[in-house]
């Protein structure tokens, strides 16, 4: 049998850092693969090598259904080569209904063909057709937008299958590959079945799965084969039914597991457990408010928290729903000395109250590209560069310059718009523009993202000198190597809740099993519970 | 795994190349670069425009008070085109402004003659219906978050439809001659006053949004309503408030078109269009790529010297519709032009 797809040495590098070092993976026919591994592992490097973003390196090769592809993959065409790919986001048009987003393939058409009626009547009864050969519950007719979030997945499935199947006519009823791109994380647990119940439907008829998760319970329920990839490396290549939830974690964080002092840690979760001292100045209880479901814990004076999770685990929005950003949010909040409920919170009386907000974001959050350094340093203090009823724009300038050379953003040239200078540099921008305003409470999301070695040195330099002031950081990564070297203290997050602290010594292997294990019982409760 | 071989050495450690800082430009460079020469091309083709009637017509163009006309008829596109300044830098268009204007006028003319209100209170009561028109905009724009674009374009006709529906689609004549006496008829240094009034909005239009936090803000959520958000700016209080002023200001260019003509005829202004090519023209210029009010100036009086000019030449009057029409398409085109270049300088500069 030809496997559905064969990759051989795909390897990608950016600069001097290996993403990926030259990768074999093969899916059979009708076999679902797990792909596995942290981030920054190579996982969505790969994904990008095969959807056609990325070009991997000469000397790789890809077969699809025994046919070789040219690489790179080329762009807009996975379709014919027998790719489907349902990204997190799903791709589906909200606005629109379900049977318009169904065949939103078929209106790729040029010309005169574009110009041909629909028949809406046919259009909605092949839908339920495909529907129900699926298995899946959908109305043709239902707005997209207004379905459950496990509707949409499945959907957005279906309509990747589908578009196999439409591959698989044209080619002996042989190959192709549905790549699932980490659909489950926002699912709620006890509704992820249909979603594989719907993935085995798909593999039944003969597709290969590739499927890229952290869900260590979602992979041992579908997939039959996990590689899993470390450092850009592939380390293991296993048969999930031959080997223990613990043997996966320890191939993804690349620690042996001290198994007892696992389950301790994750046995119940507490975050008093590591000794803390200095005022609160950030206490949070029961917060709600995106995906965060009831989180309770208090940052103190001096002291830089870690919040460490997985992609959906609440943490990401965590600083957003306690800077007041997050419209629904609830839960007792105190900062300093005020306190009350978070929903009493906006950003511009967050930033009064002495918080500051670095969002992950940097490109549609943290920065305005087009305006100048100057202006995007001291936005928040313009207020101080009032003269007389003028906003003097030289003294403005000349204090940015100043900055620029004390927090090294180069070129030190605060009249330059902020397009003009690197990621990293931007950051320091961003991070120029808090500190003016001497915080006393810093939350920073991802703040070292895009960011190069060097400047990622001097942001931790920077942090770690406000916290010896006395201020308090929530610093939430993934990057769980900067949890290590930067944390005081780290909680880790699953489900919308704080489900467990570490104590030190902390290293990246630790944090990363500890996260998955945390993530891998939090499943398993919700899913008795459900 | 696979056998890749190790084609190369181990990669030499990570390296961040340090930017190197900008030496000193020179003062030659500084005239002579290309963002100068973009910022001269309007008054540049404003010194060809007036070379080339005053060729063409020496002895009607070139007269001291054809200038005084020019200058004292356009006082009303002028202040107009100052009340889209803030709105548009917000990144909010107002499509109703002409209209405010307009009803402004009628209500004014309507209120002084056939309700015998004195000029004062009739003044009084043209602004606070700018007011009210602009909050109406604002508040409905904001506090329902609905597209401006489509909001104002309703509004407007429903100010519209006011204006013909107060004196009953008939033109009101007969203001009170004060009104005239303090727009057109009082000079100073020899222009009409209301030339001097547009000149005030317009440096105080430049004050507001170049010289305080308020006009620095605006351009930071017209850039980014995200970024304006998480740095604490109240963005809906923002847009609402340059909503409110362009009605203010729109009523005031209103009032003006009273003193010039001395009478109100409902729906006579076609001004909308000029005072948008006027709006983008001057953002070619000045501080180009930013809506600006020196370059909305001089942008206003460029037309309005293309317009007499081509009068003067005998032109009939649809030529106005085609040269405000194609002024709008080359300089809308221009300034994304000029942003472009600038993003692709500002990218070659990044790496």
């Amino acid at each position: 049998m030809v496997p559905a797809l064969e990759a051989k040495n795909l390897a990608k590098s950016f600069g001097a850092f290996r993403a990926l070092g030259g990768v074999d993976v093969t899916i059979g026919a009708g076999e679902v693969v797990a792909l596995l591994g942290e981030n920054g592992s190579g996982k969505s490097t790969l994904v990008k090598i095969l959807s056609g973003y990325h070009e991997p390196e000469p000397g790789g090769e890809l077969r699809l259904n025994g046919v070789g592809v040219p690489l790179p993959v080329p762009l807009n065409r996975a379709r014919e080569v027998g790719l489907a790919f349902v990204y997190q986001d799903l791709g589906l048009a909200g606005d629109l209904q379900v049977v318009e987003n169904l065949f939103v393939g078929h209106r790729a058409t040029r010309g005169l063909g574009s110009a041909a009626p629909i028949n809406w009547h046919a259009e909605r009864k092949r839908a339920r057709q495909i529907f129900e050969h699926y298995g899946v519950d959908l109305d043709p007719s239902a707005q997209v937008g207004r379905l459950r979030p496990t509707s949409q997945a499945l959907l957005a499935i279906v309509r990747a299958a589908e578009e196999l199947r439409e591959y698989r006519q044209q080619n002996e009823e042989r190959g192709g590959v549905l790549i699932l791109d980490e659909p489950t994380v926002f699912l709620p647990e006890h509704e992820k079945v249909f979603l594989f119940d719907l993935v085995r439907r798909v593999t039944d008829v003969g597709p290969g799965v590739l499927f890229v998760s952290h869900d260590m319970s979602a992979v041992r329920e579908i997939a039959h084969r996990a590689a899993v990839l470390r450092d850009g490396e592939k380390v293991g290549d296993v048969v999930v039914e031959d080997v223990s939830d613990a043997d996966l974690i320890e191939l993804v964080s690349g620690h042996r597991l001290d198994r007892a002092a696992i389950e301790r840690a994750t046995g119940q979760g507490s975050d008093t457990d590591v000794g803390v001292s200095g005022d609160v100045v950030l206490a949070a209880k029961d917060l709600r408010g995106g995906r965060v479901r009831g989180m309770t814990f208090a940052v103190h004076a001096g002291e830089i928290l870690g919040i460490a999770g997985l992609l959906g685990s609440g943490g990401d929005d965590l600083p957003y729903v306690l800077f007041g950003d997050v419209a629904g949010s609830s839960g007792e909040v105190t900062v300093g000395d005020w306190s009350g409920d978070v929903s009493g919170l906006t950003p511009s009386k967050s930033i009064k109250l002495g918080v500051s907000l670095v969002p992950a974001d940097r490109q549609q959050q943290g920065v305005v590209p087009d305006l100048q350094v100057s202006l995007n340093m001291l936005s928040l203090s313009l207020r101080s560069f009032m003269r007389g009823g003028f906003l003097r724009l030289d003294k403005l300038l000349a204090t940015a310059n100043e900055r620029a050379v004390t927090y090294d953003v180069r070129p030190p040239d605060a009249s330059l718009n902020l397009a003009a200078l690197s990621g990293g540099n931007q950051q320091k921008v961003v991070l120029a523009r808090w500190l003016e305003r001497s915080p006393t409470v810093m939350l920073l999301h991802e703040p070292t993202q895009g960011v190069d070695v060097a400047t990622r040195q001097q942001i931790y330099e920077l942090m770690r000198t406000r916290a010896a002031e006395g201020a308090a950081i929530l610093w939430v990564t993934t990057d769980f190597d900067e949890l290590a070297t930067m944390a005081h203290r780290i909680l880790l997050c699953a489900g919308g809740r704080i489900a467990g602290a570490m104590g030190p010594p902390y290293s990246r292997d630790r944090i990363t099993s500890e996260v998955y294990s945390t993530t891998a019982r939090g499943a398993g409760e919700a899913t008795v519970a459900a | 795994m696979s056998t890749d071989e190790p084609a190369q050495p181990a990669p030499p450690a990570p390296q961040t190349a340090p930017a190197k800082p900008r030496g000193v430009r020179s003062w030659a460079s500084r005239i002579f670069s290309a963002r100068t020469l973009e910022a001269s091309l309007l008054p540049i083709a404003f010194v060809l425009l007036i070379a080339a009637f005053g060729h063409a017509r020496p002895d009607t163009f070139f007269q001291w008070s054809n200038f005084t006309t020019i200058f004292g008829l356009n006082a009303v596109q002028l202040v107009l085109a100052m009340s889209l300044l803030v709105p548009l830098t917000n990144g909010d268009l107002d499509l109703s402004v002409a209209e405010i204007s307009g009803l402004t006028s009628v209500l004014v003319a309507w209120l002084n003659v056939n309700h015998h209100w004195a000029l004062g209170p009739s003044i009084l009561a043209g602004l606070g219906c700018g007011l009210a028109c602009g909050t109406l905009n604002g508040w409905i724009i904001v506090h329902f978050d609905v597209n401006p674009f489509i909001i104002t374009l309703a509004t407007g006709s429903i100010f519209s439809g006011i204006a013909f529906w107060l004196p009953n689609q008939l033109t009101v004549a007969g203001i009170s001659t004060k009104l005239t006496d303090w727009t057109v008829i009082h000079h100073f240094l020899s222009i009409p006053v209301d030339f001097w009034y547009g000149v005030a909005i317009m440096l105080l239009m430049w004050y507001l949004l170049t010289f305080t936090a308020f006009g620095q803000r605006a351009l930071f959520v017209g850039q980014s309503r995200q970024v304006a958000r998480l740095s604490g700016f109240r963005v809906g209080s923002i847009r609402f408030s340059a909503f409110v002023l362009a009605g203010l200001i729109a009523s005031i260019s209103g009032i003006i078109n009273d003193g010039v003509l001395g009478s109100a005829t409902p729906g006579s202004g076609n001004l909308l269009l000029s005072v948008y090519a006027a709006v983008f023209l001057g953002m070619t210029t000045i501080q180009p790529g930013r809506f600006n009010a020196i370059g909305t100036g001089v942008a206003v009086f460029f037309l309005a010297v293309g317009v007499n000019g081509m009068n003067l030449l005998g032109a009939q009057t649809y030529v106005q519709s085609l040269f405000y029409g194609a002024i709008l398409v080359v300089a809308v085109v221009a300034s994304r032009l000029i942003n472009r270049r600038r993003a692709a300088s500002a990218a070659r500069a990044a790496t």
